[in-house]
Order: C-alpha cells, then structure tokens, then sequence
C-alpha cells in the first residue's frame, strides 16, 4: 500500500512577529512527513527564545503551533490553548536549521540542539504539558526520534 | 570511628587533584537528617504532578550544563567520555519523563464481588530515606536515588562515593541555582560509608536505607542492624523486646549476568553486542554481560569473533572519544581482577586476550587489560567448588566463556549462579526464546537487544543475592508502601448513626 501523502498550511502568514518565525514554517512546511507518526488532532507548540534567561521566564519572542489534521499539518501563529507540549528553540539554533538542505540534515542539527545545547551555538528544549505515557500514546515518541531529538541508542552509545 | 576533615578528589587517569571538599562528620549528619526530616513536609505540599514537572525542569538544567557534568564524570569517575554520554543519558530522561512512574503509583479502586467499590489502595511514602551509592556511576545512580525520593514524597540524604562526589555536588548546587522547591528536604552526606551507614541505622528518623553496592556488603549492612538493635533490647517485662522499629531495606547489589548466545544467529553482529554488554565502563557495571555462554556448534567460530572484537577495544584516557575501556576506579579492582585470573589459572583454564595489568604504582592509572577466559562447564557443576570468576562478580573488564551442549545445558549453566539480576540471549529460534524468558532465573530477562538501552522502562532489581526485595523493579515503587483503606460509609452510615 502506497503511504498517503502528507501536506502542509501556512494559515494567517502575515500574523507571525518576527521573520525568522515566518521562515521556520515555511521551511517546516516542506516536511510535514516529519510529523506523520503524531495521531490526527495532537497539536504542539514550536517557541523561540533569544535566550536561556528569557527561556526561563517564558517569554519567547514567537511562537507558532502546529495541528496534526487528516491531510497532514497546519501551521499557525501564536500560542495554542491547549497544545501538548512546547519544543523551546533558541532563535540561533533557527537560524541554523532553516539553512538545512534535506530533512536528514535538518533532522541531525535539531538532535544535536538538543544533545549538546549551547547558548552561543544554539539550543532546544521541551516542555510537556500533558502526561508522557498520554504523549507516547499519541505518537510523540516516535515524532521526536524522526526529526532527531531521540536518538536511536546505536547513535548514543557505540563501542 | 573515622572523622575526615577534608577529602582530596583525584583524577583517575592522571592522579591530579581536582578538588578538595569538606567532609561531614557524624554531627553534621545527624544535624542533615534532621533538617530533612523537617522539611519533608514541603515535599508532601505538592502533589506527583507537580513534583513531576520541577524534575522535568531540573533535567533541562542539567542539559545544559551537560559538558560540564561530562567532564567531571570522565576526571573523577574514569569513565570513557563516550560511555559517560549514556551515563547522563541515562538520568536526563528518566528526570525529564518521570510521570511515566505514576502509573506504578496511582491509587487503586478494588471491586468486590457483590461489585462495589469500597476498598482502594492508596501509596503512601516511606519517610526519608538514605541512600548510599556506588563509585562506577557518579552521577546516574546517586541523581535516581534523590530524584526518585524527591517523586514519591520522600525527605532523602543520599551518600555519593567518597572516591567521586564531585558530579553529585555539581548537580546539588545546580538544584541550589534553580531554587528547587523543597530543596531543604534532600540532602548529601559525603562520608566514608561504614560510619555514615551507623549513623542511617541509629536514627529512629531515618525509616528506608537505600543501598547500591556489592551484595556482601548489604550483607553487612543488616548484620551491623543486627548488631544495633541488639543494644536496643528492653528486658524489663521479662522478655526481649527490641525498642526500634523496623526499617525499609532497599539493596540493588551485584550481578553475575550470563548471556547465552545459541547456534542461529549472526556471529559477527551478536559479538559486537557482546563485547559492548560485557566491557562498558571497564565491566565495571552491575548488569554487565559476565558469565558468556555460547552453544557448542558455534563455539570456536565465536571465541574468535569476540577476541577480535575485544582486541579492538581501545583503553587509555578518558577523555579520548576514541577510548572504550577508562582506567579502574580503585587499586581494589586491579588486586580482584588479578585475583580472580590467578584463581581461574589454577584450574587450568585457557586465557584468550587480555590476562595483564598496567599498574601505575599510584592510586590513579590503573588498568587490566580487556580478558576473556575459558571455564570449562564442568567446573561450574558444584558452585561452591567453582572458580571465583563464575560464582562472583567479575566488577572489572574480566569475562569468562563457556560451552553448552544445547539449549537446556544453557540454561543450566546460566541458572548455576548466586546472583539473578539480567540475563541475556541470543537467538533466533522463537520457539526456544519462550522457553528462555520462562526458564532462566533473572529479574530482568534481555532477548536479542542491543546493549546499553536508554529507555524509561528498563528496570532495575534483581533475585537471590542480586537485590532486595526480590524482583525487578523502579525506585519510585519501592519508596512507598501500599495502604489498604476500606471505606463502609456509603453502605453502613445510617446503621452506625
């Protein structure tokens, strides 16, 4: 059976507060097949922060949210009211992964963020906001392993 | 009794100092179990969830202060820097999904026969507890044992090994930056562990003692409880009677893990697997593969793969990415591996590779190179009798091999052990895997898995002299007890009035 294929929309584009946010989803809307392992209707948060300080007082300076729906993702400013989590991106770290050529690339930067975050070089997080059994019930496992955040343990660990 | 002043923390692979620390004495234990004990409430004022969420948050801490923590891992522990990634691995998720444990805590609605539900069992925590932890993981063990504490409710002081405390302070003062809530309720001691231990079992305070640490020495543990409630014992109505209550004994010991590997499967591929589950962090590792057992059919083909696989281990310093095996964490470790390789000679057994020391002549350096040995299966048929690499626990980069006439001699081999923590197999007979996952004597049964998992459902324990209680298990279960509560009111209100 072939795999149905995903699509993705931009909704209400010009609504984003900075362009870098604007870039992002433009650029994530080129892969929605990243998020094919979420079940239809979980919805997260992609926030950016300029820093970690600002990280911990949770003031990102855009924020975005993306719905996983029947046809694929929708992409669309602001914050949800009741997302599932919150993947926190240092606005560095952005600007690094919008300049990726394939989703494997984008996919290597993103694990390194998260494996080896630093402030200069740039840096992800995540925030949970429902239950992590829920989340991996609802793919949330999977989808982080696909775009890199979770690394296969070969990669972890090899002698 | 020993009352150090000052401890001097050295890098083991190049013997310098890195850091001299305080070291408490048995007031300024007595005083920290004290001041936990009074701030456990804090503790219990927030619910799992929310408890849940600040370690969630302390893990992204501790992400971002990884390197450093590496670092430190690598000076004082040994550890390999590629091997010390897992190490903090390892803590990191468990802090940053640990709601995953309230499934093993939630309370419970039981129903009767008649179908209603008047009886439920609630999960209650222990009250503080103490734990001690082992040098071969600075931080992962040590963090889990506060941190599991910290979820369930629980006040805890927990003792880091004296020979590497640093990565522990490290994360202490990182939970001191982010103004923890209820940081008043964990504590670390950093003591020598014989007169801390004395000093958890005199304390009426102190109801769990949480141990990681080579079984005989739990052992000792309950003989010096013993020893201890003995001077409490009141005479006076004419009977002994013992003044103390009991308290909760948690002990994760030693394991002597076999793992079989059978005549189906790819040889090349399960030795690279073998070699990672039996040499990581220099084999100094509680569930390291120690005991390998391989089906005659595939034997010498085998031992070959794995000796070269073992020879391509690289050891040296830590700090190369390239190196796999670090150097010993104590001269103790250096003298057993010794001991043992010479005890297996008497039994005029085959040494493979390895077989050799490099000893600095200091306490830092230290190395036994990477060695695999023969025992004949004969030789492990009276336990007693068998060589001290079967029965004991090689804790150190030693493993011996052993033929098996088939699948049940396997399992009898594997089975012919004190110890029952993992148990590993290889194989790709799926009628033969389900005779394994009933057969072997492990709390924790391994088919065909890739070594060193980093997965929030790996469990812990072990059976016979592996851990007590009995059973595989995860902290957070462990630190509370169950409370059966029967609630008649809805039935017999109106008849008791």
């Amino acid at each position: 059976m072939l795999e149905e294929e995903l699509t993705s929309q931009i909704i209400d584009k010009e609504s984003y507060k900075t362009e870098i946010a604007r870039k992002y989803t433009s650029f994530l809307a080129q892969y929605p097949e990243i998020f094919s392992d979420l079940i239809i209707g979980s919805n997260f948060d992609f926030a950016l922060y300029e820093s970690i300080d600002e990280y911990d007082k949770e003031s990102p300076v855009d924020i975005f949210n993306v719905y996983r729906n029947r046809n694929g993702i929708e992409l669309k400013p602001g914050r949800a009211i009741n997302s599932d989590l919150e993947l926190a991106l240092s606005v560095d770290a952005v600007k690094k992964l919008i300049q990726t050529k394939t989703k494997v690339e984008y996919a290597e930067l993103l694990g390194s963020f998260y494996d080896d975050p630093d402030e200069k070089k740039g840096w992800i997080d995540f925030a949970l906001h429902k239950r992590t059994q829920t989340l991996i019930d609802m793919g949330y496992g999977k989808f982080a392993q696909t775009a890199g955040i979770l690394k296969d343990d070969d990669d972890i660990y090899s002698i | 009794m020993s009352k150090v002043q000052q401890l001097e923390i050295k890098n083991k692979y190049t013997g310098e100092l890195i850091e001299t620390v305080p070291a408490d004495t048995p007031e300024t234990v007595r005083k920290k179990i004290k001041k936990v004990h009074e701030n456990q409430h804090l503790l219990r004022e927030m619910d799992f969830f929310e408890r849940a969420q600040l370690l969630s948050k302390f893990a992204s801490k501790l992400r971002f202060k990884k390197k450093q923590l590496q670092d430190l891992v690598v000076a004082e522990g040994g550890l390999p820097i590629k091997y010390s990634e897992w190490e903090l691995n390892i803590v990191m998720n468990g802090f940053k999904f640990c709601d995953w444990y309230y499934q093993f805590l939630e309370e419970k609605s039981l129903t009767s026969i008649e179908g209603e539900q008047l009886a439920r069992i609630r999960y209650i925590p222990h009250g503080l507890a103490t734990c001690i932890s082992p040098r071969n993981t600075p931080i992962s063990l040590p963090l889990y044992q506060l941190g599991a504490n910290y979820l369930v409710g629980n006040g805890s002081i927990v003792k880091p090994s004296t020979a590497c405390p640093l990565t522990m302070l490290e994360a202490y003062s990182l939970m001191e930056e982010i103004d923890l809530p209820a940081l008043d309720a964990l504590d670390l001691v950093i003591a020598p562990g014989e007169w801390a231990v004395d000093e958890f079992l005199k304390s009426p305070l102190v109801k769990t003692i949480m141990t990681i640490t080579a079984s005989h020495t739990a052992k000792d543990i309950l003989v010096r409880y013993g020893r201890f409630l003995k001077k409490t014992v009141d005479k006076s109505m004419g009977v002994a009677m013992y003044t103390q209550p009991f308290k909760h004994f948690f002990f994760e010991c030693a394991g002597n893990d076999a793992g079989i590997v059978m005549d189906d499967i790819n040889l090349e591929q399960v030795a690279k697997w073998n070699v990672m589950a039996s040499f990581t962090n220099s084999g100094q590792q509680c569930f390291s593969m120690k005991r390998i057992i391989v089906h005659q059919d595939i034997y010498d083909e085998y031992t070959e793969c794995l000796i070269k696989e073992i020879e391509n281990l690289k050891y040296g310093d830590p700090t190369d990415p390239d190196v796999d095996i670090g150097p010993l964490g104590s001269r103790r470790i250096l003298m057993m591996m010794e001991v043992m390789v010479e005890d297996v000679k008497k039994y005029n057994a085959k040494i493979f590779t390895g077989g050799e020391k490099i000893d600095t002549g200091e306490d830092y350096g230290l190395f036994y190179k990477p060695t695999l040995v023969e025992i004949k299966p004969e030789l492990c048929e009276d336990l007693p009798k068998a060589p001290f690499l079967w029965r004991e626990e090689a804790f150190g980069p030693v493993r011996s091999i052993t033929k098996a006439k088939n699948m049940n001699d396997a399992i009898r081999l594997a089975n012919a052990s004190n110890y029952g923590m993992r148990a590993v197999v290889y194989s790709s007979n799926l009628e033969n895997i389900e005779i394994f996952k009933n057969e072997l004597e492990a709390a924790n049964i391994y088919i065909n898995a890739r070594p060193m998992l980093v997965d929030i459902t790996v469990s812990l324990g072990g059976i016979k002299d592996s851990a007590y209680p009995a059973g595989c298990k995860y902290y957070p279960q462990e630190l509370v007890y169950g409370k059966y509560i029967y609630d008649g009111t809805p039935l017999n209100l109106e008849k008791i009035k």
